[in-house]
């Protein structure tokens, strides 16, 4: 039983440091975070599991993950007043060129971050941006002026 | 911030009051920051040993004899850790015996005793370690290496030590661990 609750404690704690922490920080995978990942996943597993390695303690821990995980989305699927909770909101960072100043300094974005999105995306200059949007999985969507 | 004219239509599903004014969304923020605060809060109760396991000094002394308890009390499931008793005979002690509340063996392991007492046995339900005889002015130390079990947990549980001389009682000393999950 310990099994199936230190699952669902890790979950939520994670779930909820996930969504504190910043979807920026998430999106963007340097080297370092990449490391920071597999550092954090091993610290967690062996929160989960302890030392118990056996195949039956690993269905217990999957499966609850596994159900959470399904739990959570069907939430956010079901009702619509918790989607900013679970999944975040869309915000947006550039309108018709310029960076709204206030939206980029609240998801700690520097003029340089966007401007490095945006040439990620072939757009050489944020003035040819009519809309750049930071998603909810802290991608930074970008949709170009119409030139006619 | 209006919509300025001649500007492209605004993408579905984005709605300007909130995805861009955050309308209704200014205390989300501080609730983000509150909530990372409360995180924060984990790692200074960590430095401050409130989740253990730095060890403790708890000491009693009468007139026959001083104990010292090297211990920690506050643990994690599946930590290690030591138990160091300093025993110091101000008077002689003809017939040493150690009686460790059950607390000590509930929900860990003991992996070592050392010296290996002389006898165990029950005392009661306690643990009762004969470890002879102690010369005056003479220690005896007693090390005792522990592994708390990883599903055990514990608040204050009693970790009581007495110290007896054959049938007289010499001294108890408190003590309790809490173990978290």
């Amino acid at each position: 039983m310990d099994l199936a609750l230190r699952s669902a404690v890790i979950f939520f704690f994670v779930f909820l440091l996930m969504r504190i922490v910043g979807r920026r920080e998430l999106s963007s995978l340097e080297p370092f975070d990449l490391i920071l990942l597999v550092v954090l996943g091993d610290s967690v597993q062996q929160a989960v599991t302890q030392d118990d390695y056996s195949v039956t303690g690993a269905f217990i821990v999957v499966s609850t993950i596994a159900l959470l995980q399904v739990f959570m989305s069907y939430l956010n699927f079901r009702v619509p007043r918790l989607r900013p909770i679970i999944d975040g909101e869309p915000i947006v960072i550039v309108q018709d060129g310029k960076v709204i100043e206030g939206n980029a300094r609240r998801e700690r974005l520097t003029l340089d971050d966007i401007a490095e999105a945006a040439r990620m995306q072939q757009i050489a200059s944020l003035e040819d941006v009519q809309w750049a949007v930071l998603e909810t999985s802290g991608e930074l969507t970008f949709i170009e002026k119409q030139k006619n | 911030m209006p919509n300025l004219p001649g500007v492209a239509e605004v993408p579905d599903t984005i709605v300007l009051k909130r995805h861009r004014d955050l309308e209704g969304r200014h205390k989300d923020v501080w609730f983000r920051r509150g909530l990372l605060t409360l995180v924060a809060v984990i790692p200074v109760l960590g430095l401050f040993n409130v989740f253990g396991q730095r060890p403790g000094k708890p000491t009693v002394a009468t007139a026959a004899a001083r104990l010292q308890l090297y211990a920690p009390s506050r643990a994690r499931g599946g930590l290690l850790y030591e138990a160091r008793f300093h025993i110091t005979a101000r008077q002689e002690i003809k017939n040493a015996i150690l009686v460790l509340d059950p607390g000590w063996a509930e929900g860990q392991q003991i992996n070592t005793i050392e010296p290996g007492p002389s006898g165990e046995a029950s005392r009661d339900g306690q643990l009762e370690l004969t470890l002879g005889h102690i010369p005056q002015g003479q220690t005896y130390l007693l090390f005792m290496q522990f592994q708390v079990n990883p599903t055990n947990v514990a608040w204050r549980r009693p970790q009581n030590v007495e110290l007896f001389d054959g049938n007289t009682h010499l001294l108890t000393l408190k003590h309790h661990l809490t173990v978290f999950p």
